[in-house]
């Protein structure tokens, strides 16, 4: 089935099919544009199902959807699409994010839009078009970027004098303006950040992970010493591992770059890279100290307190939307999605239940009044009462949305002022509790402790999972063995840029990071055998 | 100047200028060259830059938004989009690209934005094959989703907003904020069962709206409906918001809430199975206000010393500056303000020191009047010694002081106070500028005194479209603004103003941004 289901999927990211299915001749079965989305076995069943009635159902519930153990890269695209987080766009390789999907990216923004700040970083907003001309200042920048520019040349009906770059990064067009406002001493650090699109012409795509043009917040730093400029560096990739690892879950690993993999312009580049649940590794978030490499393009100086002209030494970090593509491929089970409580925009789910008519007035009720109780204690909470499905599809429904905690009340728990609470985390009898009182009390204080809990464990699964799936390696023979069983390896490394390229031509595996976190003890490179000061991990990698 | 304690009269301000450009160059430059009834438009730039607002840089029409702007935009933002959660308006984010199809969708929308838009032709080196637009607005790139999203009656409403960059390549005259070639805005997007749920919405919003321009930027508006001519290009009907600019004469649209009926629903399929199992389309609206709300704020508040912010969007609420003289405890004092800034901070008000020492007090003073800031407070030894502060007002120079120990209420009083007073004032010169008028000379004087024209009409396309081009001039063609909501009696047999039928409504007219 997994086979059969890719290539229309993959189709969807590759080809601009995306517009044929866009605007479907509409004589024909419009259901069939819908499950186009989700897989080739809902097409070819479509076909059987009179539209009117399957119209009262969702996909999901019909045939559910690819276990994640079977086809890891099928449920990430199913889960996409029927957890209602994204689709793709009517332009080949962008997407459009749901509101599902948005509200994670708003959970990501609360948090860091106000570490940016407590760090003294002020927001402001630069624009979307760069001239040409500031791309081409600075060499490698242009040299790793130019590939993927999307050029305007025509504006209003006229061809442009100059061709403008669709930024995809504001390097360059921040340099340019830092230049201008930077004169003294006095005037640094400046530091700012911006909540933006970027768009970078890329040919295989995928949501979340890698779209022509995705969401970001970018920060720019200026300083005047080499030593502030790599301690921002520094504490920003620190920021982004504390929210990893605290909000979304996920227990990133920080380190460096290599020179290879070091952005374009960059002297060094910080990076968490974050193991998914294939055991591809994802690089979820960058923090890069750029030296002087922009300041001395562009002439960005300042007068030191002796009066003496230097350049400014510079940061840059950004996370993306890509980080939503981690959350979902970090958690998760054949089931569906699994959402880190703090990043849930829904976390709590009420099911009523009844069978018989007299039964609805006061479940619903009782429902009404829990719904209350938890809101306005400042929790998620959503009530499912409408009654076009049945408790058994909403469980699925919920539990496929990955929403953390779902609340059960029938009509003998309203009689005993009790409710069932069953984890998200926990699937079955094991993850359900009865009697839970409804009181406010206890009700609270339960589920709130109920979050925590599965925060927590979502965290120490990830953990496991990622420490279970990191060999540490002595040769370039175990390297290989490690990365063709799909796992990370990890070793000590001197190698040369191009021993690097050979590794990656080979097994497939780039260096993800020389990791913060070292051995300690006398080491030899994998491959040369000559000693070494770091070891570094090897993986494929998203 | 330095350490008086008083803010530089207008005579000693070129002094300061001078001063400042001689003694220690920044790039802040001090004081305006131009006079905000002498040269608006010269005025109005020189105060966004100066303001630290907005950055010029090497392309036309586009600016940088500092962070002094984002400040603003984000507690606008703060308090919008809340209001729409509650109202169950769900936030979702749509691509940038438009495929050239999708944009010619709908005839009527695309003639009115076919001429603004840009283009990418090309991906790194090459020429792609069908060139890619990028947005001037989403109704063409979100509808197509409407339509596979919606299926049956509990599908709806749908309803969506998204917080965005668009692009709108202009030729015509671009001005910071007020028209630029890209900007950011929240732009609204539903579909309803029934026309009955939209034309609610639509009025809904634009509450909202009239609430964002008179209790956070202090700018009065008029909430009506636009004329045929004037409307949302394919949409059913326009309401929107105007404020006007006295010293120009000139409306500006504040924001828009459309109803779009059903033709776009119709062009892009948006159907539904209503209760019955039979076939409807949707009824639709979308709604937008843009980075313009800002520029509409510094035009209609700002003064010859630079912006005057509103309290409630400003970045920075209260200024503290040190006022240090010769023989005096300086160590005391500085701790004086910060102490003063800890406890309005405790309080919630944004509050800042100045205490940088190569600037003196005066120099400060000018600089922050430039940014605005609604309140100063100033703290020297003499202060110090009376556990008083100095508060300044920035909307109208008023000193006051005030006793430490009644700090926060006085500030929470005093910024109170200014929001309200901002509100009244401008509400005062916009009233003093509406004229009633009735007959076509009438009309032609008041236009030519810059006044926000009131004069019943007789809702006539063609005579709109006389009176446009009758009125053409350099400095623009007048126009309707809006049909006010709440509208004034109109007492029977009143014949409109250009063609002399009878009067439906009464509207404004003027010219506009």
């Amino acid at each position: 089935m997994g086979a059969l289901r890719l290539p229309s999927l993959t189709s969807i990211f590759t080809v601009s099919s995306a517009r044929s299915s866009l605007f479907p001749r509409r004589s024909s079965n419009r259901l069939n544009v819908r499950r186009l989305t989700s897989s080739a076995k809902v097409f070819a069943k479509a076909t059987e199902v009179a539209p009117a009635e399957s119209n009262q159902k969702l996909p999901v519930q019909e045939q559910g959807i690819t276990p994640r153990s079977q086809d890891f890269n099928a449920w990430y695209l199913d889960v996409i699409s029927m957890a209602e987080l994204a689709d793709y766009g009517p332009v080949r390789g962008t997407m459009v994010i749901r509101p599902y999907g948005y509200a994670i990216w708003e959970a990501i923004q609360d948090y860091l839009n106000v570490k940016f700040k407590e760090t003294g970083h002020s927001n402001m907003y630069f624009p979307q078009f760069i001239p040409y001309s500031f791309i081409e200042k600075e060499a490698s920048h242009v040299e790793g970027f130019s590939p993927e520019l999307a050029l305007v040349t025509v504006g209003g009906g006229k061809e442009l004098e100059e061709k403008l770059v669709v930024r995809p990064t504001s390097e360059t067009i921040v340099n340019h303006m830092f230049t201008q406002w930077i004169q003294s001493y006095r005037d640094l650090p400046l530091m700012i950040n911006q909540w933006a699109n970027v768009t970078r012409w890329e040919m295989r795509t995928k949501p979340f992970i890698r779209t022509l043009e995705f969401l970001w917040q970018e920060g720019h730093t200026a300083h005047a010493t080499p030593e502030e400029a790599e301690k921002e560096a520094m504490q920003m990739i620190d920021v982004y591992t504390k929210f990893a690892y605290e909000q979304a879950a996920i227990p990133v690993i920080p380190g460096r770059k290599s020179r290879v993999e070091t952005f374009a312009g960059a002297d060094r580049t910080y990076t968490i890279e974050a193991m998914m649940g294939d055991r591809k590794a994802l690089q979820a978030g960058t923090s890069h100290n750029l030296g002087q490499n922009f300041s001395r393009a562009f002439g960005t100086q300042f007068a030191d307190e002796n009066g003496q002209r230097q350049h400014v030494w510079q940061t840059s970090w950004a996370i993306s939307t890509r980080f939503v593509g981690g959350i979902i491929m970090t958690h998760g089970d054949d089931a569906g999605l699994m959402l880190p409580p703090r990043l849930a925009s829904v976390q709590v789910v009420i099911v009523p239940i009844w069978k018989k008519a007299n039964e609805k007035n006061e479940v619903l009720d009782a429902a009404l009044s829990v719904k209350d109780v938890l809101h306005s204690a400042g929790i998620k909470v959503k009530l499912d009462d409408s009654d076009q499905r049945t408790p058994g599809w909403k469980f699925n429904f919920w539990e496929m949305k990955g929403v953390p905690l779902r609340i059960e009340i029938g009509p003998r728990d309203v009689s005993s002022g009790s409710v069932v609470v069953s984890r998200r985390d926990i699937p079955g009898k094991p993850g359900k509790v009865f009697g839970i009182s409804m009181e406010s009390s206890v009700l609270v204080p339960y589920i709130k402790e109920k979050l925590d809990e599965i925060q927590s464990s979502l965290l120490d699964k990830a953990i496991a999972f990622r420490d279970s799936n990191i060999v540490d390696v002595s040769s370039y023979d175990e390297l290989k063995v490690a990365i063709s069983q799909g796992k990370w390896a990890r070793g000590p490394w001197v190698g040369s840029d191009e021993d690097e390229l050979k590794v990656k031509e080979e097994t497939g595996a780039t260096i993800r990071c020389y990791p913060f976190d070292q051995p300690q003890g006398p080491k030899k490179c994998l491959m040369t055998g000559s000693p070494a000061d770091e070891v570094a991990i090897f993986a494929k990698s998203y | 100047m330095a350490g008086k304690g008083d803010k530089p009269a207008k005579a000693d301000k070129s002094a300061a200028v001078a001063k400042s450009s001689k003694g220690r160059k920044k790039e802040t430059g001090l004081g305006l060259t131009n006079t905000k009834d002498g040269n608006f438009g010269e005025w109005y730039s020189e105060v966004v830059t100066n303001g630290e607002m907005i950055e010029y840089y090497e392309i036309s029409g586009c600016y940088i938004l500092r962070p002094w702007t984002m400040a603003i935009w984000e507690i606008m933002q703060n308090f919008f989009d809340p209001e729409i959660k509650t109202m169950n308006i769900k936030t979702c984010y749509f691509p940038l690209f438009v495929s050239n199809n999708v944009l010619q969708k709908e005839k009527d929308h695309i003639e009115g934005f076919a001429p603004e838009v840009a283009w990418v032709t090309r991906s790194g080196d090459s020429d792609l094959e069908v060139p890619i637009a990028i947005r001037p607005t989403s109704e063409t790139v979100m509808y197509p989703y409407f339509s596979k999203w919606i299926r049956g009656h509990r599908d709806l409403p749908l309803r969506l907003n998204q917080w965005c960059n668009v692009v709108r390549w202009e030729f015509s005259n671009p001005t910071p904020f007020i028209r630029s070639r890209e900007f950011l805005w929240q732009e609204g997007h539903t579909a309803f069962a029934t026309k009955e749920e939209a034309d609610t919405e639509v009025l809904e919003i634009l509450e909202l709206y009239r609430r964002l321009y008179e209790e956070y930027l202090a700018v009065p508006v008029v909430k009506g409906r636009k004329s045929e001519l004037e409307k949302f290009a394919g949409g059913l009907y326009t309401t929107s918001v105007e404020a006007f600019i006295p010293n120009t004469g000139r409306g500006v649209q504040g924001a828009t809430s459309h109803c779009l009926g059903q033709n776009f629903a119709k062009m892009f399929e948006i159907n539904f199975e209503d209760e019955k199992g039979e076939k409807a389309m949707v009824w639709q609206n979308s709604w937008a206000y843009s980075t313009r709300t800002i520029g509409v704020m510094v035009m209609v508040h700002g003064d010859d010393k630079g912006l005057v912010l509103p309290p409630k969007v400003s970045a920075v609420q209260v200024i503290v500056v040190h006022v240090p003289y010769k023989d005096a405890d300086v160590k005391e004092i500085i701790n004086a303000c910060s102490a003063t800034v800890k406890t309005l901070c405790d309080a919630g008000i944004r509050a800042e020191a100045d205490l940088r020492e190569n600037y003196s007090p005066g120099w400060k003073y000018s600089h922050w009047e430039m940014k605005g800031v609604p309140l100063r407070i100033e703290i020297g030894p003499k202060d110090l010694a009376n556990k008083q502060a100095r508060a300044v007002r920035r909307d109208n120079g008023a000193k006051v002081d005030i006793p430490m120990a009644d700090l926060v209420d006085s500030v929470k009083g005093m910024l109170d106070t200014i929001q309200q007073n901002m509100f009244d004032v401008a509400k005062e010169k916009r009233d003093a500028c509406i004229q009633v008028t009735k007959t076509w000379d009438e009309f032609i004087e008041a236009l030519g005194q810059k006044k926000l024209i009131l004069a019943p009409w007789c809702d006539e396309e063609e005579v709109e479209k006389e009176v446009k081009a009758k009125t053409k001039g350099e400095t623009g063609a007048a126009k309707t603004l809006c049909s006010p909501l709440e509208q004034p009696e109109l007492p029977e047999g009143t014949l409109c103003f250009a063609s002399g039928k009878p009067a439906k409504k009464w509207t404004y007219w003027g010219r506009s941004y």
